[in-house]
């Protein structure tokens, strides 16, 4: 059994590279028939040809597919126009599953982005810096649904009387000698213990970034800067922040797009229960225990559509980037 | 309906706390008469052949619950060389919705959702088993109700294989001090006021399952309703011909109510919704109890004993049955249950289909000490666990049977109806709000 997939599996992968191989191997024969102008022009596309194809096959086309499905009807045989957008935004749970989104929006990025900028200036100075950064990065291969585990039971909750069984609640109980909160459930803290959890596998990412940014400041600025007088907050607030603005940019329009998708660890923990729905959440329901492929279809073109302009925005900064580092060349 | 899943899903964490504690003890049936007479069974399943090959199976089951029921396919497996690939999954709806657009259904499903296999039954989906087993062999093993349950429209969409008797009160004899044959519902929540009155909580009441949190509640809710309104009006709920805004229901969520209400349920509010129900007997065996009464169905039992392995059944667990809520209708049972379905016909699956049908797999189902056997044909004999044995016991001494309402439902439906067990216990107020929402889902 175990043996028959292993051979399937390295039979593909011959088979893969073969055709591979060939297309390119006779791609480049046939391009090399052309006057050469023509060559020159063609064969970028010999090469982007297939990454293209796969792109369009798995992202364009079902992304095309869903928009167009989110205009007909739960079983997607009849057109309702705008039907489904209209309802998603007069029903209740969706509309707390936007403010909540936004909340998601607003809350990790920021956050992730602070203490990782805060860690990785930091632990630069430190011996245990190293012990400090190894802490904060490993959660990032700690699987979402894992996560979400680890952290059910950090806030795990008992009755006052009972012994605490949760991390979060034990230090709480102990520290300030007052009740144990039921963070995943009372509706004050609960998204705010969701947004912490996900913060927990995300900031690593922020500060590995930042980190590797701060090499780029270069030291004979900063110890100028020191020379002429400027105090290390100046010199980080002059020299250090500005350096690190385009970086900025992308920690925190990459983990704004984790926040727009956040779902796994909301499923594990709550499921969206006591007003902890996101649209992802609301989406799923609505495709597989609903299976309305309408409203599924909708509220995925929203989240699209929310997605979009950051995407762009940071396609833009990275061309910008890349400009800037061909021209110091 | 939901029982498997979420049993499933409390023993997913148990299992990573737990993991490596206990093996599993069906190991061992390998020359047994009733693993000789599955065999032999199976074998006819099978038209008299080895016929060998595969058949693939969705369903929920998980750890030791899986263990127990593979051991039930051990001997078909054995009888007729065919391979059985069981793919247990909490995400059973969207894993099979998944599988059958893309071209690659599994060829048996088991579930405990009942409506949502009803409706795909309703889409052209599942065989008729009516065919593939024959009325005989079906009218002989299966009772009409619970054949009833698993068709549409004249076809039979799926059998049952797995059984659990909803309504049983478990308690601790060492310590418990109230009634343990109480006449009436009334007499039960007089003693419970009594104890709230004197600072003991009486009720261990958790409602806390990942995913599916609330279904505590709501199959609470819905035996009420059945017992408390009748049959009658709980089948025509069950179906959709009644509101969730009726008096009647809102009598039901009433009832539940009051076992969850202030100083009634360990831990308050709070601690009943963050609290996993598989856990929900733990506070019983603390000095001094922390509750005294849980109200499950039979596989509580084994959730108990599973995780607490100090406790002995009979002398620090022990249940009796719910008494009636309603003296108009008395000795009313409810069970819900796995079903089984077909979606590839094929001799393997055809087999295998049959041979679940058979008393003799219904007697090793019995004999993991995990279900009862739906099947009419199996002995008391056959649980070897004293509480399943009472409890086919009860059943047989019922005046009526019937299926949880909330297993007919479709899925959207019973998702709200989670979810309203759960802000009901969380805004007992708000009730006519949260009754509305439900109605608002159909």
């Amino acid at each position: 059994m175990i043996g028959e997939r292993v051979w399937l599996i390295v039979g593909a992968g011959v088979v893969i590279l073969t055709v591979g191989a060939v297309y390119l191997r006779l791609g480049d024969r046939a391009l090399a028939a052309l006057p050469t102008v023509w060559y020159h022009r063609t064969i970028p596309w010999l090469f982007i040809g297939p990454g293209a194809l796969i792109v369009g096959l798995t992202l364009v086309f079902p992304g095309i597919l869903t928009v167009v499905l989110s205009f007909f009807d739960a079983k997607s045989t009849s057109f309702v126009g705008l039907d489904n957008y209209a309802s998603a935004l007069s029903d209740p749970v969706t509309l707390i599953a936007l403010r909540n989104t936004a909340l998601w929006v607003a809350l990790l990025p920021t956050l992730a982005a602070l203490v990782g900028l805060v860690i990785a200036v930091l632990v630069d100075r430190v011996r245990y810096g190293g012990l400090v950064k190894l802490a904060l990065f490993l959660p990032i291969a700690v699987s979402a649904v894992a996560a979400g585990v680890i952290w059910t039971f950090m806030y795990d909750y008992q009755p006052p009387v009972a012994a605490q069984t949760g991390t979060v609640n034990a230090l709480l109980t102990v520290l300030t000698q007052t009740d144990p909160i039921a963070w995943i459930i009372d509706e004050a803290t609960n998204n705010y213990a969701l947004i912490a959890a996900t913060l927990w596998t995300q900031a690593g990412f922020a500060m590995v970034i930042f980190s590797a940014a701060l090499r780029s400041v270069p030291d004979d600025l900063l110890e100028a800067a020191r020379l002429d007088g400027a105090s290390e907050w100046q010199a980080f607030r002059y020299i250090t922040l500005p350096i690190l603005v385009p970086t900025i940019v992308v920690v925190t329009t990459t983990v704004t797009v984790i926040a727009l998708k956040a779902f796994d660890i909301i499923y594990v923990m709550t499921n969206g229960a006591y007003g902890t729905d996101v649209l992802s959440t609301v989406m799923y329901r609505a495709l597989f225990t609903a299976r309305d492929n309408g409203s599924a279809g909708a509220i995925a073109t929203m989240l699209m559509i929310a997605v979009l302009p950051i995407m762009i925005y940071n396609l833009r900064q990275f061309r910008r980037q890349g400009r800037q580092v061909g021209s110091s060349w | 309906m939901q029982k498997v899943r979420t049993v499933s899903a409390g023993l997913l964490v148990t299992a990573l706390v737990l993991a490596g504690c206990g093996g599993s003890p069906e190991e061992e049936q390998a020359d047994d008469p009733a693993s000789n007479a599955a065999r032999q069974a199976a074998l006819e399943a099978a038209g008299g052949e080895e016929i060998g090959g595969t058949v693939s199976m969705l369903g929920l089951l998980g750890g030791e619950e899986l263990d127990a029921f593979l051991s039930v396919l051990k001997p078909f497996e054995e009888a007729t060389g065919v391979e059985v690939q069981y793919e247990g999954t909490r995400d059973f709806a969207a894993v099979l919705q998944t599988r059958v657009e893309g071209g690659n259904p599994p060829d048996v499903v088991e579930t405990p959702a009942i409506g949502e296999i009803s409706a795909f039954a309703a889409e052209g989906n599942l065989v008729d088993l009516r065919e593939v087993l024959g009325d005989e062999l079906l009218e002989a093993n299966f009772s009409p109700s619970l054949i009833e349950t698993g068709s549409l429209d004249g076809e039979v969409f799926g059998i049952y294989s797995t059984a659990n008797l909803g309504g049983l009160i478990w308690y601790d004899p060492s310590t418990y001090e109230g009634p343990t044959e109480p006449e009436s519902w009334a007499e039960l929540q007089t003693w419970a006021r009594q104890e709230a009155d004197a600072g003991r909580t009486p009720w261990c009441v958790a409602l806390e399952s990942g995913a599916a949190s609330g279904w505590p509640a709501s199959d609470f809710i819905d035996e009420i309703l059945l017992r408390q309104a009748g049959p009658e009006f709980h089948s025509r709920w069950a179906a959709g011909e009644e509101a969730w805004t009726s008096p009647e229901v809102r009598a039901a969520f009433e009832t539940y109510g009051e076992t969850v209400a202030e100083g009634m349920a360990y831990g308050g509010t709070t601690n009943v919704l963050s609290t996993n129900f598989a856990e929900a007997a733990n506070p019983m065996y603390e000095d001094p109890p922390g509750c005294s009464i849980l109200q499950q169905a039979t596989f509580m039992g084994s959730i108990i004993t599973d995780s607490l392995p100090e406790v002995e059944p009979g002398e620090t667990l022990d249940f009796f049955p719910v008494p009636d809520y309603n003296p108009d209708f008395p000795g009313i049972r409810s069970i819900s249950g796995e079903i089984v379905g077909m979606i590839n016909q094929t001799d393997q699956s055809e087999a295998l289909v049959r041979y679940l049908a058979t008393p003799e797999a219904g007697t090793l189902i019995a004999g993991t000490g995990r279900w009862l056997s739906p099947n009419l044909n199996v002995e008391d004999s056959a649980y070897e666990d004293p509480f399943l044995q009472r409890a086919s016991q009860v059943l047989v001494e019922a005046q009526g049977t019937y299926s949880l309402g909330n297993s007919l439902m479709p899925q959207t439906t019973v998702d709200a109806f989670w979810r309203a067990g759960l802000d009901y216990t969380q805004n007992p107020d708000q009730l006519d709000d949260i009754l509305a929402t439900i109605e608002e889902t159909r």
